[in-house]
């Protein structure tokens, strides 16, 4: 039985499509399930609905075979994961975020929110100014807002939270997309069935 | 005053039982490895960092716990024991007598980010064999590995071998502005990246249809190495043993394909991982790496091992739920 760790937040939609896609009934499991664990012994398999910040940790760790996370979560956290297949639905971008229409002067110093301070002091190093990275857990978009930053790395899906507040998305850094993780002992012990869903998804078109 | 039995993120304390069990399974394995000819070697915790310098890979480099002694040297604690031992051979080599069997235990320290389940701490047992000839260092080296994993027989095991430099071809032959991307989305099993061909062959099955495609030198080491297969299935029936080549994707032999971000460089042969029960890393590994005698200026064979002493007793305590995971998987 292979254990599958699914994200409870926006990500589960588009993964209970793309799995479904693949020929996995999942019957009954929706988004909003309160339930943590959870048995389908017809696919094969044993669900835990998590929050997308611990999925790739149980993963890791080995409590979960294999996952479907963000791939925004999976940087940040940089762990050891296979990543064969990336999701089609789903699909957000990670921005740098700001209350005016100018990225920071050449040698500025400025203060980024994020709640990706590892994508985000990569991020800066790749730029002329320097930013202290302020880790937030919540509503980056108002770092910049009241003034606790200058600008703010989060994830955009439709931009109506920026435009809503005055924000403006000043850049693309990543694209964002949900994508099936599974650590190397589970895909060398499950090897074959991992591959037919990978067949799956890529006959249903719903990854790349 | 209030005493806290707390520790530092990734060490753990091993009390009565635990402590018990680990030193029970370590004599066994010492004990087989004495049998088999192996001598101990005892290593220093702590290391100049100089001589290490030009063998470790960046990976390598961010794991260190490194410091400036009193006396301004800059030390760090031992991550590895192969580069420490090969290091302290070389100057000896002349005056000892090859092949060398040598056996080591202990702890190796790597600085992880803190995540549940990475530890910093590992105790390691391995293994080392240098100026055995040719191949037959790898062969022998192997073997010793899975005798050892399966001193005791609780679960099974699954050994993954490949080589080093086996997919160099492939991967520099495919036009490509950054090869190197191709060899991360080898090792992360990225199907869009992949493409077609020989290199999808490789992400799906471990090998390509047709072995020819790996170039003739490879090609050539791809059968010695299903040779080896064969007979090891045949010594170690209770083992699954398979080869995969994404495994090892990293293991390069070609500086156009290295990323920088690599642990281990050294290995140039032979490559094996083996995993067991759920634990999601590897409980052991290793390979032959005369690359490294000859950035440390010397020319002889050498091949070896390690296995975390903690991950081999979880695997046989059984660190999974039921009877599911007793079986290995569908041999897929």
């Amino acid at each position: 039985m292979i254990r599958l760790a699914l994200p409870k937040g926006r990500n589960l939609t588009p993964a209970l499509a793309a799995l479904r896609a693949a020929g996995l009934g999942l019957d009954g499991l929706e988004r909003g399930d309160r339930r943590l664990q959870i048995r389908f012994p017809e696919d094969g398999l044993e669900v835990l609905l998590l929050k997308d910040w611990d999925l790739p940790l149980y993963v890791e760790y080995g409590i979960a075979d294999c996952g479907i996370v963000g791939t925004d979560v999976l940087e940040e956290l940089d762990g050891d994961l296979l990543v064969p297949a990336r999701l089609l639905e789903g699909r957000s971008r990670m921005s740098l975020i700001g209350l005016h229409s100018e990225m920071p002067r050449p040698g500025a110093q400025i203060r980024l929110a994020s709640k990706y301070p590892n994508i985000a002091r990569r991020v800066v190093s790749t730029r002329p100014w320097g930013a202290e990275v302020l880790k937030l857990w919540g509503s980056v978009e108002l770092g910049p807002l009241l003034q606790l930053a200058e600008l703010a790395l989060d994830i955009v899906q439709t931009g109506r939270t920026l435009r809503d507040n005055g924000l403006i998305e000043l850049e693309t850094v990543r694209e964002v997309a949900p994508c099936l993780v599974i650590n190397r002992s589970a895909y060398q012990r499950h090897r074959a069935e991992l591959n037919r869903w990978l067949d799956g998804f890529e006959k249903a078109g719903v990854a790349e | 005053m209030k005493v806290s039995a707390a520790l530092p993120t990734g060490v753990a304390a091993l009390l009565m039982e635990s402590a018990r069990r680990h030193r029970q399974l370590e004599g066994k394995l010492v004990q087989r490895l004495e049998e088999r000819g192996f001598s101990e070697v005892i290593l220093p915790v702590v290391d100049y960092l100089d001589p290490y310098q030009e063998l470790l890979g960046e990976a390598s480099r961010r794991e260190l716990y490194r410091f400036v002694d009193r006396d301004g040297e800059v030390l760090a604690l031992r991550s590895d024991f192969t580069p420490m031992l090969a290091r302290l051979i070389v100057p000896r080599l002349n005056s000892l007598e090859l092949p060398l069997r040598l056996f080591y235990r202990g702890d190796v320290l790597r600085y992880q980010e803190e995540h549940a389940g990475r530890q910093r701490e590992f105790y390691q047992l391995g293994a080392e064999i240098v100026g055995w000839p040719g191949e037959e260092a790898e062969r022998l080296c192997l073997r010793q590995f899975l005798e050892l994993l399966t001193i005791e027989e609780r679960r099974p095991t699954l050994v993954v071998m490949g080589f080093a430099g086996a997919l160099d071809r492939l991967l520099l032959d495919r036009a490509t502005d950054d090869p190197r991307q191709l060899v991360t989305a080898l090792v992360r099993r990225e199907r869009r990246i992949a493409g077609s061909g020989p290199l999808r062959e490789v992400v799906e099955a471990g090998v390509p249809n047709n072995p020819a495609d790996l170039g003739e030198e490879a090609a050539a080491k791809l059968e010695r190495v299903q040779v080896l297969l064969a007979e090891m299935r045949r010594s170690f029936p209770a083992v699954e043993l398979r080869l995969d080549l994404a495994e090892f994707a990293d293991q390069t032999l070609a500086p156009e394909l290295r990323q920088g971000r690599e642990g281990r460089t050294y290995y140039d042969g032979l490559v094996f991982k083996a995993y067991g029960g759920r634990t999601a890393q590897p409980v052991g590994g290793g390979g032959r790496y005369d690359r490294l005698f000859q950035r440390l200026g010397t020319d002889v064979t050498a091949a070896g091992f390690a296995i975390s002493l903690d991950r081999l007793i979880a695997r046989a305590e059984g660190d999974g739920e039921d009877g599911e995971d007793r079986r290995l998987g569908d041999r897929g």
